[in-house]
């Protein structure tokens, strides 16, 4: 009898083997590990050293100057201190485009990315706080009347050109309340920012260092998974929902980022190569390394290229991006579409190739 | 040759055997239920997978399943924990089995997203608890009712367990005999090295021949550790098998509770002597240690055990049919995966993908491209991008969506790109298909599935 099972098992298993030998992966030739060993901690402390920790304390410095610029300039509002408070505020603008992708741990916790950055801003919302002379950062409503896009409306949109802004912070009934405002959120924006690098700075690069794993807890897979996050809001929030992509070709020129400073390309533009520089992990070990040493050299060569291909899209678009988008839709929508290709890389192929989770939830397994 | 057939029949099926084998099965079953409800619960999975969807994916001819308002989940979930805790203790054991099976099957055919083969394989278990006296023994049920109790039951009521378990074992070991899993060791390969991280074996899993033998030794476990927990002679090296497979899995791999499940029901295949001394380990830890016992055995009317090998011949004739289904269908399985599920192929295939889908006015001919995340959640679009039968679903909402919101006749076309085992993205479905157009079926093929070797980036 036992000897009638395993003869028929091992019928059933040869007979199988012949029948099911269609393969997925190209012989050997791509994608197919080698067994070489990559060290996921030290692209940690490359990437937590030398990118993200800059990078925070570059973006909590711009933000330390700029609320000591709101502070010169509410004290004595002259052209010339306007001037230098817009100036400081598009040095925070551009630094945040590389500090935006590290929205896990800290960042999470004291929910930066929507602090810092919801737009398109709420004019009614400011409005409202500036004449009712009271801001709760706490009220979701004001989510769209805070962070750098509010800066951006005050000191770039409320008014024709800068003498007009002066007046709104001088000469205008409500310019004491309009001043208090600009206060109110540059100073939050700093506390945010010295809170996120403290923790940076203390314990939580320990944790960081120490979740060497690749689930959607460890710091590979946050970091992964937040690139890929932070790349979409850059294709959709930045140039697709603008560009009508996703309103039956309606445009929203008004809704990119930076409306008012019209400077929106540029930070696209800073933010795309903050994006690539995190995957290479600067001049250091990166995600690229990892696909190399899995043996998914030609996915990271794809993957560069198609940085490139998107980049040089972008530079073919020009400031203000929203009157851009108004004079060559095409050229807008064609970046996206290059935009567009690169998600599926990175999210799919890249995560892929990695083993790197990007849900929650268990997988099927015996 | 007749002769020893009917020997066997009646061996297997009629034969009186001792009933600890089930009391400890379903004290086994019940506990670990209980803590895989709890578990659940205690991760908010209630909450994540169940009430902040706002939408669901439900399995074909099951639409009218939905998730009950406002706390009914919660209660559906109390209810289950509660349930399996009478299912341990043997209390109204018939009522508290019926109503696991039917709550927890309820949940599992809310949405396909979770769909997991452990939480069918519970399904299945529970469906057959609901036909066997597990409570007449060792039970709080014979405690309350003394008449109930009995000693020997018809082999049928233990034996059907141990045939699940092996078809579930073999089943999963076919379906490991193809070319990805044991010429490519794919996707052990991608999998395996993602854990280097981990202490002492993490530098061997980057090595290639490591994810072979896991492969070959996984194939092979699954093929045949059935068969070597129902032989006396091998049950213990077997069962230490099992023992170190799936906590292995359960190191390695995001899987839940499964192995521990497996662990658990597997006691079942070992003799009624093991049982009986697992139930004497466990009076020893009750209060009133005495539990009561008869020496009856277990008899049904006639007609009622027709009707149950009825049911118990239909159930097995469906399970072992359904893991062939896929043949009814052309391509590569898994990358249509039509007949994918209900089959235990389980931990078979790395597969990923990105969709993107669009809505066009038929009239005026613009469209939109659809932000997934407004309707669904991370979970659900990860397993929707590579899982068409979800597609079409979507793209069918979708369509309702704009429906509702004045365009007639939406065109909802998708363009998704998917990778498996490491093949790299390639395009999925025909991005020019008005996919609200299309039906699902129970049976046909997708026609707008692009087969696997006929694209590549």
């Amino acid at each position: 009898m036992k000897k009638i099972i395993y003869l028929a098992l091992t019928a059933a298993t040869t007979f199988l083997l012949i029948q099911s030998c269609s393969k997925s992966s190209d012989g050997g030739s791509k994608n197919t590990n080698t067994g070489s060993s990559f060290d996921r901690k030290a692209m940690l402390v490359n990437i937590s050293s030398n990118i993200i920790i800059p990078a925070y304390t570059s973006y909590h410095d711009a933000t330390v100057s700029l609320d000591a610029a709101v502070t010169t300039f509410n004290t004595t509002p002259t052209a010339g201190n306007l001037t230098a408070l817009q100036n400081s505020f598009i040095a925070a603008y551009k630094q945040w485009q590389s500090t935006s992708m590290y929205n896990f741990g800290p960042a999470q916790d004291a929910g930066l990315g929507v602090n810092t950055n919801t737009y398109p801003v709420s004019v009614t919302q400011i409005t409202a706080n500036i004449n009712s002379g009271t801001y709760n950062p706490l009220l979701l409503a004001n989510l769209a009347a805070k962070g750098l896009p509010a800066l951006d409306y005050l000191l770039f949109g409320t008014g024709a050109d800068n003498a007009a802004i002066l007046a709104q912070f001088t000469t205008d009934s409500k310019a004491a309340n309009r001043k208090t405002y600009l206060a109110a959120l540059s100073a939050e924006l700093k506390t945010n920012a010295t809170t996120v690098l403290a923790a940076w700075n203390g314990s939580y690069k320990t944790t960081f260092l120490n979740a060497t794993g690749t689930d959607v807890s460890s710091s590979t897979g946050q970091l992964v998974n937040q690139l890929i996050y932070d790349y979409e809001i850059l294709k959709n929030y930045e140039i697709g929902i603008p560009a009508g992509t996703q309103s039956m070709g309606t445009t929203f020129p008004e809704k990119v980022q930076a409306y008012y400073s019209k400077i929106s390309l540029q930070l696209t533009e800073l933010h795309l190569s903050a994006i690539q520089n995190l995957y290479n992990g600067a001049t250091g070990l990166g995600l690229d390394d990892y696909l190399i040493s899995a043996n998914n050299t030609a996915l990271n060569t794809r993957i560069q290229t198609q940085f490139s291909a998107a980049a040089t899209k972008l530079q073919g678009l020009t400031d203000p991006l929203s009157a851009n988008i108004i004079s060559n839709p095409t050229a807008v929508t064609a970046s996206y579409t290059e935009l567009q290709k690169l998600t599926v890389m990175l999210k799919t192929d890249m995560t892929q190739a990695l083993g790197i989770a990007i849900t929650f939830g268990d997988n099927d397994g015996d | 040759m007749p002769g020893s057939v009917k020997l066997n029949f009646s061996s297997l099926v009629k034969a009186q055997v001792h009933i600890a084998p089930l009391s400890v099965l379903r004290i086994a079953f019940g506990s670990i239920m209980l803590v895989s409800t709890i578990r659940f619960i205690l991760k908010g999975w209630v909450y994540a997978f169940y009430i902040k969807p706002q939408f669901h994916f439900t399995f074909y001819g099951f639409d009218w399943v939905k998730p009950p308002a406002g706390a009914g989940m919660y209660v559906l979930f109390a209810i289950l924990t509660v349930a399996a805790i009478m299912v341990t203790i043997g209390l109204f054991y018939r009522a508290a089995i019926i109503t696991f099976f039917l709550c927890f099957t309820y949940v599992e055919l809310l949405d396909k997203t979770t769909y997991l083969n452990h939480y069918y394989f519970i399904s299945v278990m529970a469906f057959l608890m609901i036909w066997v006296p597990a409570h007449r023994y060792f039970s709080v049920d014979t405690k309350l009712r003394p008449k109930i109790a009995v000693t020997r039951v018809p082999a049928w009521t233990i034996n059907i367990f141990k045939m699940q378990l092996v078809l579930v074992y073999f089943f999963a070991g076919i379906s490991k005999l193809n070319y990805d899993w044991l010429i490519a060791a794919m996707p052990l390969k991608i999998w395996l090295p993602a854990n280097s991280q981990m202490p002492v074996i993490g530098g061997l899993l980057t090595q290639t021949w490591v994810a072979y033998a896991f492969s070959w030794f996984g194939a092979i476990f699954d093929l045949f550790i059935g068969f070597l927990l129902l032989d006396g002679r091998y049950r213990k090296w077997a069962y230490a098998l099992v023992i170190i497979f799936h906590l292995s899995t359960a190191v390695l791999f995001k899987i839940g509770m499964f192995p521990y499940i497996m662990i658990c029901v597997t006691i079942v295949f070992f003799s009624e002597k093991t049982h009986i001394r697992i139930v004497n380990l466990l009076t020893h830890f009750l209060p009133k240690s005495k539990h009561y016992t008869s020496n009856k055995d277990y008899h049904l009317p006639v007609f009622k055990t027709q009707f149950i090998y009825t049911v118990l011949a239909l159930h097995f004739i469906i399970q072992l049919l359904l893991p062939f289904r896929f043949m009814l269908y052309p391509g590569k399985l898994y990358w249509t995966e039509e007949g994918y599920r209900f089959s235990w192929r389980v931990m078979l295939m790395d597969k990923g993908g990105t969709i993107f889908f669009y809505v066009k006015d038929s009239k005026t001919g613009k469209r939109s491209e659809i932000i997934n995340s407004q309707y669904l959640t991370t979970f659900q679009e990860s397993q929707m991008a590579t899982q068409p039968d979800m597609i079409l679903q979507f793209a069918h909402h979708l369509a309702a969506e704009y429906q509702k919101k004045g365009i007639n006749n939406p065109i909802v076309t998708a363009d998704s790109y998917v990778t498996l085992n490491g093949s790299g993205s390639r395009l999925y479905i025909d991005s020019t298909v008005n996919l609200a157009k299309e039906q699902e079926t129970l049976l046909d093929h997708k026609k707008w599935i692009i087969p696997f070797n006929s694209t590549q980036q």
